[in-house]
């Protein structure tokens, strides 16, 4: 049996990279799937989790965050599409409008 | 022991999917060709001589199968695509470029493994169950696997470098989620019925009455899904030679274009498959009692579900040389507006009908 | 069982860095597909059997692919490096260690009084489904709702603007 600190280890290692990905990357669609990455990272130790206690809310939970980030990747495409069509790029820099 | 058994299973199952694609190879050639009144292939190897003993007895069949076009089919095309230029286009990743033609195969060939191929026998003492992977998830397992099948079209599509790709490509993707909806609603209102995830139970549960009988349109649903997720038929847009020249696999040549090919062939053994264990009673036939547990009834219970597949096998291509294209407005009109609300309404039916304690399988 | 954690621990995380450092969108969306699936058969490993078909069916077969369509359907090139790159990418790098270093004490303390059961709990599909629909009815209908306004919304965005119209 694998100890639980491995999983979670792996799992804040996922989501550190997550987090370095959204302040490097400046194309809207590799910072959405960055932010997925940390959704996922934060499923898996739920799920390591759920194991743990022993009970399966924490599977719950995680089947919870896939719904959302679904809307998510919903909302969130129609977003970056809707970018695309006024700016005619997907640099996140260029999404500036509302400072001027 | 176990390892064994299993190392078994898997040749078999692989023997079962190239014996299924093969044929429908064979099928798709001849029976376009009489379709559409021409002769077709009959030419390799008909007028074959040899003076080696070995041969001798051999060599009417081989003219037979000749005349048929077997040889032509299976062999001669395998061994020109093996020995084809293997053709990548200028500034597209190479990685990707193979990649596409693995991925389209791979998921159905994986998707395979959750299919019982006869009921259980008794070999040697032991109780075998002729399934590769009895998995909890069950049809979600198809399901997965299903949904992966897109990739394989999309990078293809992406990897040509070259419009006509991408157009089919994308074609492929867009049809191939809008599909996917139905097919899941569907497949969940089978599940209701059933009440397993599991293919073998949801066989068994047929012994008496054929799943068709009390959810004909689930059935229908499924086979209209199924036909468009193997982009064929009337749902050939993504490779539709008139508009796109070929669609997604334009740009691949030699033994890649090979590998599409074999892997849309592997999936409409698959969707016949499924067809048959969820509707049609596997291995099971009116009026035929098997005995349990006997290893020469699983082989016939093993015959009459090839037998069963292939007939759907061959209903697939028929309708595929029959039918005309539709347009792509007509295809999501179909998907989203028909198939969609048709699938929601039936599993909400079922599931009154279930609730109610009126469906007892 | 450990080897094969280590090996699906090391493509998650090799994959995870390819999503980032990769320059090209697409290669960076197909990285990510492989994140999923390495994950989904950790889930396995975890016997969480049900989420670990959801996580394919959802993630790496809806959500994904609907990515790659987006980057297709925009054919969007390679990312041109900037300017300020390299030290803005150093110093993402260097607060990344950072929160790293403050999350790893954390879990290390946070553990050591934390008794593993390891309990034989298995995710299958009965169980889960049981759970869904009695204890977390009320969420899961919330859920429903929820996609079914990022449907709206969704449709709403992508629509086309008419020349003249109301924008």
């Amino acid at each position: 049996m694998i100890p639980v600190s491995f999983y979670l280890t792996l799992a804040a290692l996922m989501f550190t990279i997550g987090v370095c990905g959204v302040a490097i990357r400046r194309n809207v669609i590799v910072v959405f799937m960055c932010i997925e990455l940390m959704l996922n990272a934060v499923n898996l130790s739920m799920v390591a989790f759920s194991r743990t206690v022993g009970n399966l809310d924490g599977q719950i939970g995680v089947f919870f965050v896939m719904v959302v980030a679904a809307a998510e990747a919903a909302i969130g495409l129609g977003i970056i599409i809707a970018l695309f069509r006024s700016t005619r790029s997907l640099e996140s820099s260029e999404a500036s409008e509302l400072r001027r | 022991m176990e390892i064994l058994v299993y190392a078994v299973m898997l040749f078999v199952l692989f023997n079962v999917i190239m014996g299924i694609a093969s044929i429908n190879t064979w099928v798709e050639r001849k029976g376009s060709a009489l379709i559409q009144d021409r002769i077709g292939a009959n030419r390799a190897g008909r007028y074959l001589d040899s003076d080696l003993l070995v041969l001798k007895p051999v060599l009417p069949v081989i003219r037979f199968l000749g005349i048929l076009g077997v040889i032509n089919t299976l062999l001669c095309d395998a061994v020109k695509a093996l020995f084809k230029e293997d053709f990548v286009p200028q500034g597209v990743s190479k990685f990707l470029h193979a990649l596409g033609p693995f991925m389209a195969v791979f998921p159905v060939f994986l998707a395979f493994a959750i299919i019982p191929l006869a009921p259980e026998f008794v070999l040697f003492g032991e109780v075998i169950r002729p399934q590769l992977a009895p998995l909890n998830a069950g049809v979600l397992f198809f399901l997965a696997m299903g949904s992966m099948a897109v990739y394989g079209v999309a990078i293809a599509g992406w990897a040509g470098n070259n419009k006509y790709s991408l157009l089919g490509g994308l074609r492929a993707a867009a049809q191939m989620i809008s599909y996917e909806l139905a097919m899941g609603l569907a497949f969940v209102a089978v599940i209701v019925c059933y009440g397993t995830l599991d293919l073998y139970e949801m066989v068994n549960r047929q012994e008496g009455v054929w799943g068709v009988v009390y959810q004909p349109i689930t059935f229908i649903i499924l086979f209209i899904v199924g036909m468009a997720e193997t982009k064929r038929g009337p749902f050939d847009l993504p490779e539709a030679e008139s508009e796109l020249t070929a669609g997604y696999f334009t740009e691949y040549s030699g033994m890649k274009f090979l590998l599409f090919w074999l892997g849309e062939f592997a999936e409409i053994g698959l969707f016949s498959f499924l067809l048959v264990l969820l509707f049609f009673g596997g291995w099971h036939l009116p009026f035929v009692d098997l005995p349990e547990h006997a290893w020469w009834a699983a082989l016939i219970g093993h015959a009459i579900l090839m037998g069963k597949v292939l007939f759907f096998c061959v209903l697939q291509i028929v309708l595929r040389w029959t039918l005309p294209r539709f347009r792509f407005d007509q295809l999501m009109k179909l998907g989203w507006k028909y198939l969609l609300p048709l699938s929601m309404i039936n599993l909400l039916v079922y599931g009154a009908l279930k609730a109610g304690g009126w469906l007892t399988v | 069982m450990m080897i094969l954690f280590a090996l699906l621990g090391a493509l998650v995380i090799a994959s995870a860095i390819g999503v980032v450092a990769l320059r090209h969108p697409i290669h960076s969306a197909l990285c990510l597909v492989l994140n999923l699936v390495g994950v989904a058969a950790l889930y396995a490993m975890l016997d969480a059997h049900f989420l670990s078909a959801v996580q394919i069916i959802v993630y790496a077969g809806a959500i994904m692919v609907l990515v790659l369509f987006v980057i297709m359907l925009l054919n969007i090139k390679v990312e041109q490096p900037h300017r300020r790159g390299i030290i803005l990418t150093l110093l993402a790098t260097l607060a990344g260690v950072c929160f790293l270093g403050i999350l790893a004490p954390l879990f290390y303390r946070g553990l050591r009084g934390f008794t593993d059961h390891s309990s034989k709990i298995e995710g299958t599909v009965e169980a889960f489904g049981e759970l869904l629909f009695t204890r977390y009815l009320f969420p899961f209908e919330a859920a429903s709702v929820l996609i079914m306004v990022a449907i709206v919304g969704a449709v709403m965005i992508g629509k086309r603007h008419q020349q003249g119209g109301s924008k």
